[in-house]
């Protein structure tokens, strides 16, 4: 009899071998790769324009004579760059995650080989965990070339050499990367192994996927005051941050509201902990990485559980006998 | 010796309707046992709970001597599945299929042993060629390959013939034998027709909502109904009521 381990070794090498064959990995992560890259592009281009405009109204102010004393230069930080990077991680990551995760079981349930395997001398437990494995796999190898090519693009576009520091606030990112999609993995196989017809689990994750991804952030930010107004409407408005704080005070309900539905989403707490760690989020720029990710720890702390609450409903959920093989 | 497959009391229930109602059988060890009954008559269901798919609601059934329920990982070391239709993993060959079950299975040195099974089932041709490309026919022998891979004492096969064209269903019939007799395998299929039990099978069991109608040798269904006989005359000769 094989040891689990070497049953376990075997389903996720099949997995591995299977996502290489068919191009699935290939594809969706070349995708991801390629809107990245545009969104870094896209940055530096509008990074570039900024600060083609400062010198600009430099130039124009030492040719009239005045003082450049007030004209604030752009600040230049390469990782807020990433931006775009980690929306569209959020975005197309979350999908690529369904898919595997569909796969993994539409794959088996489609030729009735979930059947076979279940009367072989391995459990459901080895099974999984099998499958579980290899896809994990997958995911942090399509994430590593993803986040590596980011931060050599970064390099390359800005000409800055990313610091030691840099590189770990980009790897930090990276493992919540990995939970996150990981977290829609599951999703997609949860959902393809319960539901009697494999169009309709499609159908739910990409439903669960449109509410939490793209929805709930969007109303959220619809909601937040601040986004009303282009640049913000407190600082349109000439309001300090105290002032704007007591402001809030009155909306307490409101910004309660508005950031549960923010809560709900796993996509917010994958962005706000990115943001916070890369300092695109101003209040976090300069911050020291430790104060950055205690301050940011119930993200973190979101993206775990999430994870690890749907591995445990997988390991504990019965395997329906109905849906091992050909749609019911 | 424990019987090949010992079945006692055994029932299934899906909530008020009873898949199976006290089924009571015992199939002893090299037979070739075909298992018919209609649509719907708890064959599958019986499959299912043999090949540790399925618990059932009362009852136990054995593999060998190994209960289904309570001693399923060594049940499943006695035992090789040829589901009805089955089909493996299309983009994969032959050979990749065969050595992912056997991994699975744990067979010592699998690629020795995938060469003399495909040699036994008259195929090795078919190694290295992709599942997706394959006949019905080609498909089946593959799909049997991977069920006696490590060497199960009992073989299950769910509608062997479905789908098949004439000359499948005589190479089919002709490899169940051969594996009945070179392997000693006992061998359980769930089948329709009379005819093709009575040119492979040793004994037969008639199962008529979830209940045994009727359980003979070859040799006795055969004195008894004649072989061109369909499963719905049999019944009607099992169940006078029904014909009524």
């Amino acid at each position: 009899m094989t040891s689990r381990p070497a049953q376990i070794a075997t389903i996720a090498g099949k997995e591995i071998h299977d996502a290489l064959r068919t191009h699935v990995l290939s594809l969706l992560t070349g995708f991801l790769i390629l809107a990245a890259m545009v969104s870094l592009t896209v940055s530096s281009i509008a990074l570039h324009a900024e600060y083609l405009t400062y010198v600009q109204s430099r130039d124009l102010l030492l040719s009239l004579g005045k003082s450049i004393n007030d004209l604030v230069p752009p600040a230049f930080f390469p990782l807020k760059l990433l931006r775009g990077f980690v929306e569209h991680v959020e975005i197309i990551g979350a999908v690529l995650g369904i898919v595997l995760g569909y796969r993994a079981a539409a794959v088996e349930r489609g030729h009735s080989t979930l059947m076979l395997i279940m009367t072989r001398p391995l459990g459901r437990t080895a099974f999984l965990a099998g499958k579980l494995a290899g896809n994990m796999v997958l995911i942090v190898a399509g994430l590593a070339a993803t986040f590596a090519l980011g931060a050599l693009a970064l390099f390359v576009i800005s000409g800055v050499g990313l610091g030691a520091a840099d590189l770990l606030r980009i790897a930090i990112v990276f493992a919540a990367a990995i939970l996150y999609v990981g977290s829609f993995f599951l999703l997609g196989f949860i959902l393809a192994l319960g539901f009697a017809r494999l169009p309709t689990a499609l159908l739910v994750a990409f439903a669960v996927w449109l509410t939490l991804v793209l929805i709930a952030p969007q109303i959220g930010d619809t909601m937040d005051p601040d986004n009303q107004v282009a640049g913000g409407v407190f600082r349109k408005l000439g309001i300090a941050k105290p002032e704007e704080k007591e402001i809030l005070k009155s909306f307490a309900t409101y910004e309660t509201i508005r950031d549960d539905i923010e809560q709900a989403s796993p996509a917010k707490h994958f962005e706000r902990f990115s943001f916070a760690v890369l300092g695109i989020k101003d209040i976090y720029n300069g911050q020291p990485l430790a104060d950055v990710i205690l301050d940011r720890l119930a993200d973190l702390w979101w993206l775990l559980g999430i994870f690890a609450g749907l591995v445990l409903y997988l390991f504990a959920r019965p395997l329906n006998i109905a849906r091992l093989s050909k749609e019911q | 010796m424990d019987p090949a497959i010992g079945i006692d009391r055994l029932s299934k229930r899906y909530g008020s309707l009873a898949a199976l109602d006290n089924l009571t059988l015992e199939i002893d060890r090299s037979e070739i046992f075909g298992f018919l009954g209609h649509n719907g008559a708890g064959k599958t269901t019986t499959i299912n709970i043999l090949t540790t798919l399925l618990a059932p609601t009362s009852g136990s059934a054995s593999i060998c001597g190994c209960d289904v329920v309570a001693d399923s990982m060594k049940a499943r070391q006695h035992i090789g599945y040829v589901p009805e239709n089955v089909r493996l993993y299309d983009s994969m060959t032959a050979r990749d299929n065969l050595l992912f079950f056997a991994r699975l299975s744990g067979v010592r040195e699998p690629s020795q042993r995938i060469g003399e099974v495909l040699a036994i089932l008259d195929c090795p041709e078919l190694a290295t060629k992709r599942v997706g490309d394959m006949s019905k026919g080609q498909r089946q022998r593959i799909g049997l390959a991977q069920a006696i891979l490590h060497r199960p004492d009992v073989l299950f096969l769910d509608e062997p013939t479905s789908g098949l064209d004439p000359l499948g269903i005589k190479t089919l019939r002709d490899l169940i034998v051969k594996l009945n007799r070179t392997l000693g395998m006992t061998i359980f299929m769930n089948t329709h027709l009379i005819s093709e039990v009575s040119k492979t099978c040793t004994s037969i069991g008639v199962l008529n909502h979830g209940r045994l109608a009727y359980r003979d040798t070859i040799a006795g269904v055969l004195a008894r109904f004649g072989d061109d006989q369909t499963l719905e005359e049999l019944y009607l000769s099992l169940t006078p009521a029904a014909a009524a």
